[in-house]
């Protein structure tokens, strides 16, 4: 939660009278062109003043700093007592709307608060890479500017506008909605609160370090499917831990309502005082085991990398929906069993991030040992293909 | 929590203006801007009167009707423009004066907004436009009614932009300001102004309204200390804008004066001058304040000579300060003269003097000996002087030469008109020889016999000279005939004499404790030269001149007698505070203002601490001593009184704490409205009838926390039910 007046200082006349005329650390004050003309006229008017003397001059210029200083006051006065929270969607997802919501509340006694204006940015950054300052001494302009030019192509902004008025000890809810369109780690950042009121001769703009970090997962794309493969069991080696509708007992689990009363595992219930209802593990093994290999020399082009994670992506979640997805060993990492959907999470959280590696060893580590391997290959320079033990299944 | 984006979740039901009624404020003030800018034009000897009647006559059509620019043809746009280039152009080569011709283009740039739909920009232009001539209208005229303008249009402006950032910030569904469009906007095809007015009272909150009103005051407050700390000095470039415009008298008082002009100052009642004097019971009992000195007569007209002009006039100098040929004084009285736009150049005094300092250099010239001071130019603006002591014990001094005798006056006349002079002055006089105030005391109170006073003279008809025609006549006169005549007469008598004009009189103004003569005071008089003590006297037909030591005695009670607290008085009095401390405040009063103000702290403080440790120090006597019946019921008493401190510090503390929550907040428009239809339920219901079930809501709405509050528009809706159910019942059973 933001809010503008929550660090307090000691008291002091000299710190009032210095944050009148500098703005604070986080804070910026830009004139508009009203503000400029204003200014213009003030040391015109100061000048003719002075050169003739003219108390009349004297007193329209006084008069116009003193509407300077009433835009301060109640500029000042519109942003006190004025808080602010974000709410961020806790899933994201490339090409899909996300919505980041904004809870505005004015906590003043009879003031209203008008024209706020609340810039958001959507910034790419890698999760684990600190993000260091780059030194600019040495660089050229033109690379000074691709750069800028880079980490601009890598932000959303947005701006939402309070509508109207915010009545005093209210509430109002805004909403951005914007579209990621890379995957990744994204940072969410509410980077100022600004304000033209109440004149409109300066934009203020309060300056906010709140951020949260946010995984985008990967873009679901369509795909075509080539060969209607059927998965094959394995014998005795492979143990389905999925609830299903087999014989053997899987857990028991809190009794809900429309639950069967032949499920209900009686003794269990007793020791615990409540009713709980027995599991059966699932009979059919018939799944897949998704390895995704990312090394460098395999998929060299960018594009076509991230159609295979948009494609792993999209059928690891098709293969979940159905049932039929049993572990996903991404590269060079361990095996991670699906069976919940907090590992499907997890999995798209891996790929999220994934980049390409330098080798992958594990190529010939997982080569063996499993059935229905479900892997990809490049098809043609652009294309992505989905095979089961040799077999083409799917390809984007 | 999922909520349509901008839905207030949770806070009060006060309504919003829509962006149409925006639009509509803003087109409103737009136009009061540009009347409240216009009006200041009228100040200004810009000869745009038709241009500011056209903008004037524009900006209320459009604004009333904000429709009307629609009908305007595409072809105005297009070629304003270049016009209003061509216009400027033109004027300021036939004319030759560039400020006339920027307030010439800025009306019909005015004109031009007023007449077309404006975007944010054009709103902008009309604020600077109508600033600029606000300021110099207010530099030109130094007048109070600049003060009074530029409040209201800051006032206007500020309100203005305000609404101009509400538009911006508010979402705008398909609605356009329709700058540049020919089409009607949607904010200006059917706008009622009650409606709207109704509209802005039901959305406006009375503590916003109050803060609002407070902080103008504030932003006065602030620009009086900011103009009183702004640091000065001086450069002596003197007035720029008065360069750039051909300035004009705009009164009677030049140097001719035909019978009839001062006649015609005094129907005006405007004020002339107003004087600030150190010491004010040196204000004579009528005082006259000489400017002009007329010594040729020709065809009813007085004036000076062109060889009086050459000879008694030094030539033009420009400077501060002037010598005169007053005495000094060990007693010096200082005359702060404040002298009206429009008067005259020629200042006027009271008599001899010993100096003059203007607040900034004037050209001048300095008739020394007849204690005249004259301006080049006639000033536009409110001229301020400042007279250190007037001599008024030896009078004017300066030699007649050639002057003033019957050859400067008898030019015009015939023999027969002078002989009738003879006659009359014989009558008036009698043949033997007099001195000059005998003759004087004479031929005033013979002129005072046989002439009425009146605004009216009664002048026979006839051929030759009228001034002839009426000294031989009974008919009444005004004060340059009553003069004109002495003039006359005293001149075939052997008297040098002339035709002084300025005013006489004036009152003391009680609010700003300053003398104020106004226009209505306006007189001419003679002086008659006396060879023996060689000097001019005063010789006023109209009243006994009174000696100079008189005047001295009777100043006491004088000030008294003419004590003005009219309501013109205090008007007065607002204008003569605008001339001391706006207009001729300067370096010096800026340093002795900030003098005062210190010292005025360091005063009340050095007070405060000693009354804080006389206090202390007796209340330590009084504690010491020892304890008794009274000192038992004093602590009592005090401790009562600390109870009750308290007491009513809480109670006022938590009305103040309840009324900033807006709780009991009686004004709220829904808590009101919740109170009608009470009373509404209430009058019509029967004594038996229940009480209908709406109530307990309404009674919410009235008086319960705005937390618990239903939604109001239900409630009103459900209460309009129960009231009409109430009548229907009442008519059923009145019909049964």
């Amino acid at each position: 939660m933001s809010n503008v007046t929550a660090a307090r200082r000691p008291f002091t006349w000299n710190a009032v009278l210095w944050s009148l005329v500098y703005p604070q650390r986080v804070h910026r004050v830009v004139p508009t062109i009203p503000g400029v003309v204003l200014v213009s006229l003030s040391i015109g008017i100061g000048l003719a003043a002075y050169n003739s003397s003219s108390n009349i001059l004297f007193l329209t210029l006084s008069l116009l700093l003193a509407s300077l200083v009433l835009s301060g006051v109640l500029s000042w006065l519109n942003l006190k007592r004025v808080s602010w929270r974000v709410v961020v969607p806790s899933v994201l997802r490339v090409g899909h709307d996300a919505m980041v919501g904004l809870h505005v509340r004015n906590r003043k006694t009879f003031l209203p608060t008008y024209g706020l204006r609340f810039t958001f940015f959507a910034r790419s950054r890698r999760p684990d890479a600190e993000q260091r300052p780059e030194s600019t001494l040495t660089a050229r302009g033109e690379a000074v500017r691709a750069a800028l030019a880079r980490a601009a192509a890598g932000e959303i902004r947005g701006q939402v506008a309070l509508p109207g008025r915010l009545e005093p000890q209210s509430v109002v809810q805004l909403d951005w909605v914007f579209r990621p369109t890379r995957r990744g780690c994204v940072r969410l950042e509410l980077a100022s609160v600004g304000s033209m009121f109440p004149f409109g001769f300066l934009r203020k703009d309060v300056g906010i370090t709140d951020a949260t970090d946010v995984v985008v997962w990967p873009a679901t794309i369509d795909y075509q499917r080539l060969n209607r493969h059927r998965a094959t069991r394995q014998n005795g080696d492979q143990r389905v831990a999925r609830a299903g509708s087999g014989s053997d007992l899987f857990a028991v689990r809190p009794y809900q309502p429309g639950d069967s009363h032949r499920l209900i595992h009686w003794k269990a219930s007793a020791r615990t005082r409540q009713l709980l209802v027995r599991q059966f593990a699932d009979e059919t093994a018939s799944g897949y085991h998704v390895w995704l290999e990312a090394d460098r020399a395999r998929w060299p082009r960018e594009e076509q990398f991230e159609l295979l994670v948009s494609l792993a992506a999209t059928l690891c979640e098709d293969l979940f929906r159905a049932g039929r997805l049993l572990s996903v060993s991404i590269g060079a990492g361990a095996e991670i069993p699906v069976r919940r959907v907090h590992d499907l999470e997890t999995v798209l959280n891996r790929l999220a991030v994934l980049e390409p590696t330098a080798n992958d060893p594990a190529a010939t580590r997982n080569g063996g040992g499993l059935g229905n391997v479900l892997r990809f290959a490049p098809d043609g320079s652009r294309g992505v293909v989905a095979l089961v033990n040799g077999e083409r299944l799917v390809s984007a | 929590m999922i909520s349509r984006s901008g839905e207030t979740l949770r806070g009060g039901p006060r309504p919003q203006l829509t962006v149409d009624e925006l639009h509509q404020v803003r087109w409103f003030l737009g136009g009061m801007l540009t009347l409240i800018g216009v009006a200041s034009a009228l100040y200004i000897d810009a000869e745009a009167w038709w241009l500011v009647g056209l903008v004037v006559v524009t900006s209320l059509a459009t604004t009333f009707f904000p429709a009307l620019p629609a009908r305007v043809p595409r072809l105005v746009q297009v070629l304003a423009f270049p016009l209003m280039a061509a216009s400027f152009a033109a004027d300021l080569w036939l004319r030759s004066e560039l400020l006339p011709a920027m307030v010439r283009l800025d009306l019909m740039l005015l004109l031009y907004r007023a007449l077309l739909y404006r975007q944010r920009r054009d709103d902008l232009q009309v604020i600077v436009l109508g600033l600029f001539l606000i300021v110099v209208a207010g530099v030109l005229s130094v007048s109070l009614t600049f003060a009074v303008q530029i409040l209201a249009y800051t006032a206007c402006a500020l309100l203005f932009l305000l609404v101009l950032t509400l538009v911006e910030t508010t979402p705008t569904p398909g609605t356009a300001i329709g700058a540049g469009t020919s089409a009607v906007p949607p904010w200006a095809a059917r706008v009622q102004w009650p409606r709207l007015l109704r509209r802005v009272l039901a959305v406006a909150e009375w503590r916003v309204a109050a803060l609002g009103v407070g902080l103008f005051l504030g932003v006065v407050a602030i620009t009086a200390l900011l103009f009183l700390v702004i640091p000065r000095f001086q450069l002596d470039n003197g007035m720029f804008l008065d360069r750039f415009i051909t300035k004009k008298a705009r009164t009677g008082f030049s140097d001719s004066i035909k019978f009839g002009d001062v006649s015609e100052i005094q129907q005006d009642n405007g004020v002339a001058l107003h004087v600030d004097v150190s010491d004010p019971t040196q204000i004579p009992t009528a005082p006259y304040w000489r400017m002009l000195v007329l010594d040729l007569y020709e065809k009813g007209t007085f004036r000076i000579s062109p060889a009086l002009r050459v000879q008694r006039f030094a030539t033009p100098r420009t400077g501060s300060i002037v010598y005169g040929n007053g005495r000094s004084r060990r007693d010096d009285t200082r005359w702060v003269v404040y002298l009206e736009a429009g008067v005259s150049r020629y200042l006027p005094l009271l008599g001899p003097y010993r100096q003059i300092r203007f607040a900034e250099a004037q050209t001048y010239q300095s008739g020394k000996d007849m204690a005249l001071v004259a301006l080049t130019n006639d000033p536009v603006t409110m001229t301020a002087y400042q007279v250190d002591s007037f001599d008024l014990s030896s009078g004017v001094r300066d030699l007649p030469g050639a002057f003033y005798g019957e050859e400067t006056s008898a030019r015009s006349l015939t023999a027969d008109e002078r002989q009738i002079l003879r006659r009359v002055a014989t009558d008036a006089a009698g043949a033997e020889p007099l001195s000059a105030a005998e003759f004087a005391s004479r031929v005033g109170a013979w002129l005072r016999e046989r002439h009425r006073y009146s605004l009216k003279p009664e002048i026979p008809a006839g051929g030759g000279d009228p001034l002839v025609r009426w000294a031989d006549s009974r008919g009444a006169g005004h004060c340059e005939l009553f003069a004109g005549s002495f003039v006359l007469l005293a001149r075939v008598a052997g008297h040098r004499a002339r035709v002084v004009t300025g005013f006489r009189g004036g009152s003391w103004n009680g609010f700003s404790n300053s003398f104020t003569i106004h226009n209505s005071d306006a007189h001419a008089w003679a002086e008659i030269f006396d060879r023996g003590s060689g000097v001019w006297l005063r010789a006023d037909p109209l009243e006994l001149p009174a000696t100079a030591q008189t005047e001295k005695n009777a100043t006491a009670g004088a000030g008294a007698r003419r004590l003005d607290r009219s309501w013109a008085a205090r008007l007065d009095s607002l204008r003569v505070f605008w001339y001391r401390r706006v207009v001729s405040f300067d370096e010096q009063a800026q340093a002795q203002t900030l003098k005062i103000v210190k010292e005025l702290a360091q005063s009340s403080t050095q007070r405060l601490r000693e009354r804080f440790s006389r206090g202390l120090t007796v209340l330590r006597t009084w504690i010491a001593q020892p304890l008794d019946g009274r000192k038992v019921l004093a602590l009592l008493g005090a401790m009562t009184v600390a109870a009750g401190l308290t007491w009513g510090w809480r109670r006022l503390r938590g009305g103040l704490s309840r009324w900033r929550r807006g709780e009991g907040d009686r004004d709220d428009p829904t808590r009101q409205e919740a109170g009608r239809w009470l009373r509404r339920l209430q009058n019509g219901r029967g004594a038996e009838e229940p009480c209908p079930a709406v109530v307990p809501d309404l009674q919410r709405l009235r008086f319960g926390p705005r937390q618990t509050w239903p939604e109001p528009k239900l409630v009103f809706q459900e209460a309009r039910r129960a009231l009409k159910d109430q009548r229907r019942s009442r008519t059923s059973l009145a019909r049964a």
